[in-house]
C-alpha cells in the first residue's frame, strides 16, 4: 500500500499540471512570505536600502513594488 | 472612452468599484467587473452567460477561491508534492507575527478605506478590450456585452480564467452576441 502510493507520487511527478501548480503555488506562497517580511521590515524602521539589499534586488524595484501598501 | 459606454454598462464599472471595496480588495480586478455583471438587472452579458452555464452563484463561489488581493489560496496538496507543508508554514508564521498573518493581505488592512480605490492592469485590459470588441463587432457602443467579450482574453486574469475553466469560448460568445444583439434590433 504504501508502495503503491510511493509510485503513484513518483509517476505523477512528471506529470506537467502536477509540477506547474506546485511552482504555482510555491510563487503564491513565496509572495505571502514577501509581502509578510517586507511589512514587518518597514514596521521596524528598515529603509527600503535596507530591505532590497538583504532581498538582493534593487531598491527601485522594493520601493515599486510596496510603495501602494502606503508604507 | 466612458462616452460610448450604455447606461448599463456604465452601472456595471461603478458596482465594480462597489464589489471591490465589500471584498476589502485593495484595487478593481477583472473578477470583480464580472461579479458586478450580475448586480445590473435585465442586461445582455448576463443572458449570454446564462445561456453558457454561468451564473452569479458560480461566479461567487469562483471569487471566494481568491484572496481580497486577488491571488488565489496556496494550495496545500501542490505544496505537498514539493516537500512543502503549508499547514506548517503557517503555525510558524503565525507563532511569530499572529493568527492570519499568511493569509492576510497587507495592503487591505494597511490602508484606510473610503478614499480612491484604482482599476488595477486586469480591469483596465477587460475596459481596453471591451472597446476592441464593440468595434470589432461594428458596434457603435460599448454594452455590457462587450464588456464580457473584453473578459475572455488571456491578459484579463481571473475573469479570464475562471470563465475559460466553466467552458466559456471566445469566439461561440461572440457569435451569441453577434446574434442576439441582431435579434434586439430586429425586435
Amino acid at each position: 500500500m504504501t508502495d503503491a502510493t510511493k509510485v503513484a507520487a513518483a509517476a505523477s511527478s512528471r506529470d506537467p499540471a502536477v509540477g506547474l501548480a506546485a511552482v504555482a503555488s510555491l510563487r503564491g506562497l513565496l509572495e505571502s512570505l514577501e509581502e509578510l517580511q517586507v511589512t514587518n521590515a518597514r514596521a521596524q524602521g528598515w529603509s527600503w536600502q535596507q530591505i532590497a539589499d538583504v532581498l538582493r534586488v534593487s531598491r527601485q524595484a522594493v520601493h515599486k513594488k510596496y510603495r501602494r501598501f502606503g508604507f | 472612452m466612458f462616452e460610448r459606454f450604455t447606461e448599463r454598462a456604465r452601472t456595471v464599472v461603478i458596482a465594480a468599484q462597489k464589489q471591490a471595496r465589500e471584498r476589502g480588495a485593495d484595487a478593481i480586478r477583472s473578477e470583480h467587473l464580472l461579479a458586478a455583471l450580475f448586480d445590473v438587472p435585465d442586461n445582455l452579458a448576463v443572458t449570454v452567460l446564462a445561456a453558457l452555464g454561468v451564473d452569479r452563484d458560480l461566479v461567487e463561489s469562483e471569487i471566494g477561491k481568491l484572496r481580497p488581493d486577488g491571488r488565489p489560496t496556496p494550495d496545500a496538496e501542490a505544496l505537498a508534492t514539493l516537500g512543502i507543508d503549508l499547514d506548517e508554514v503557517r503555525r510558524q508564521v503565525e507563532e511569530a507575527f499572529g493568527p492570519g498573518a499568511l493569509d492576510r493581505p497587507r495592503a487591505a488592512s494597511s490602508r484606510g478605506w473610503g478614499g480612491h480605490i484604482r482599476f488595477d492592469r486586469t480591469a483596465k485590459k477587460v475596459l481596453e478590450l471591451g472597446l476592441r470588441e464593440a468595434l470589432l463587432l461594428k458596434h457603435n457602443y460599448i454594452g455590457t456585452e462587450h464588456i464580457l467579450l473584453g473578459m475572455l482574453h488571456p491578459a484579463t486574469g481571473a475573469a479570464h480564467d475562471m470563465l475559460v475553466s466553466h467552458g466559456v469560448r471566445q469566439d461561440a460568445t461572440r457569435i451569441l452576441v453577434e446574434e442576439l444583439v441582431r435579434g434586439r434590433r430586429a425586435g
